[in-house]
């Protein structure tokens, strides 16, 4: 479903990505970790095509993305996208910034839009605050919501961009709880987070990097209870002992 | 002193005429200038290849540049090369001139201060560019933008009273033509242009305050 193969990725002179390979298949849950500054949001971004490439090949859903005749807008509607800041649109409220783009794209009429909008925010567990304007809801009421506006453009693909680091700690769970409900459905996801329970709980593999290498890739279980790699250790003693 | 004839029916009407002069250009002038720097704005804004110099330029130069010059050069020097307005429109083009590249700057920065991840989200969501600026950064950008729109349109407004330099038959030109009858005219008529634009313009800055709390 998303293949990279040797893909790099440089901002000037900086290499972000190094000889990228990694294949994640349909419904498959792959959680990404590493110290700020690896690459793993990067190499998210460049899923959907938010960050180019600078050489190799990046398939998703068979599109090549670094193909200039890949229309990336259309390979994005299959791509939703959740970000660390929600980034709901201010302006408009929690139905209008879910139904924006299934009327502009796919042509849903009003109606329509709404009733699917209705329908995941009660998935989210939002129904009751279709009304309101994001400015009014708590950070962990944004990020459903901002999940929701992902899901209704009904993408095979969801991508997490560390959605719980910008929130109280109180309010993760409910976060994390959409998503575990999402990775039970079959939902092919790619997840930066360092939120160990949830990798633990959901992860089909787990993805170490470090200055834009993958340093390890293994299975969730393995990965967290013995990884392979010496840094990987010594990153998960600082993350489990702060 | 006798003000007394200041404001007879002809002065009072002769005066009115100069105000609608004044309101004409300014408004023809506000129209377009927003028009052409909102274009300027996004084009900048949106970092066009080549285009984005282009236009990066004239801004540049034309905001360095005096009015009254800009004004001179568009009545006196383009006949000259055979590009010929009449008073009335020699002054639109110079105010649209620089008004338009003052706008431009308002705007691009008003667009500047939307937070990217508003198109990142607009985008990740299969929106293409074009509609992710009329829908989302826009609206948004507009919110930010419009006490300083509003200020420049005010300048505008004032501005035109430079095109007195080339007898436009605007306010001023005719409040000088009336006081120049008299020096028992001249106090009333600077009163009375004091009230009239600060009158107009008032009217403007009210206007703007409803669209504020409208967009709130």
């Amino acid at each position: 479903m998303i293949e990279f193969k040797d893909v790099n990725k440089y901002y000037g002179k900086f290499q972000a990505l190094k000889d990228i390979n990694l294949k994640v298949e349909k419904g498959q849950v792959v959680v990404l970790i590493g110290p700020s500054g690896s690459g793993k949001s990067t190499l998210l971004r460049c899923i959907n095509g938010l960050e180019e490439i600078t050489s190799g090949q990046l398939l998703v859903n068979e599109a090549d993305l670094h193909d200039k005749q890949t229309n990336l807008n259309d390979v994005r509607k299959n791509i939703g996208m959740v970000f660390q800041h929600f980034n709901l649109y201010p302006h408009k409220d929690v139905l209008n910034n879910i139904t924006l783009a299934p009327k502009k794209i796919l042509k849903l009429s009003q109606e329509q839009a709404e009733k699917e909008a209705n329908e995941l925010l009660t998935k989210v567990s939002m129904l009751d605050k279709a009304a309101s304007f994001p400015a009014m809801l708590s950070g962990g009421q944004q990020q459903r919501v901002a999940i929701a506006r992902s899901l209704a453009m009904h993408p095979d693909v969801m991508l997490f961009d560390e959605p719980t680091s910008a929130l109280d700690p109180e309010m993760i769970g409910e976060v994390l709880d959409v998503m575990k409900k999402l990775a039970a459905e079959g939902m092919t996801m790619v997840v930066v987070t360092h939120e160990m329970g949830f990798a633990k709980e959901v992860a089909d593999r787990v993805i170490f990097m470090e200055n834009g290498v993958i340093l390890e890739d293994s299975p969730a279980k393995t990965f967290y209870e013995n990884p392979k790699e010496e840094r990987a250790k010594q990153f998960l003693s600082k993350i489990i002992n702060h | 002193m006798d003000f007394s004839g200041a404001f007879s029916w002809v002065n009072i009407r002769f005066l009115l005429e100069g105000l609608w002069v004044t309101v004409q250009v300014a408004g023809i002038s506000i129209v377009l200038s927003f028009i052409i720097g909102g274009l300027i704005g996004l084009v900048r804004f949106a970092k066009i290849p080549y285009l984005s110099k282009i236009v990066g330029l004239y801004v540049e130069v034309i905001r360095n540049l005096p009015l009254l010059l800009i004004i001179f050069f568009t009545y006196f020097a383009l006949p000259q090369i055979g590009i010929r307005f009449d008073i009335f429109w020699s002054a639109i083009v110079a105010l649209t001139i620089f008004e338009s590249a003052m706008l431009s700057e308002i705007i691009r920065g008003g667009l500047n201060a939307v937070p990217n991840g508003q198109m990142e989200a607009a985008r990740s969501t299969g929106l293409s560019y074009g509609q992710g600026l009329w829908y989302i950064l826009i609206p948004q950008g507009l919110k930010k933008m419009l006490p300083p729109i509003v200020s420049q349109f005010i300048a505008l407004i004032k501005d035109t009273s430079l095109a007195v330099i080339i007898a436009l038959p605007e306010v001023t030109h005719h409040a000088k033509i009336i006081y120049g009858q008299s020096t028992n005219y001249v106090l009333p008529m600077f009163v009375a242009m004091t009230l009239l634009y600060f009158l107009v313009c008032y009217a403007l800055s009210l206007v703007a305050k409803q669209l504020e709390l409208r967009f709130k």
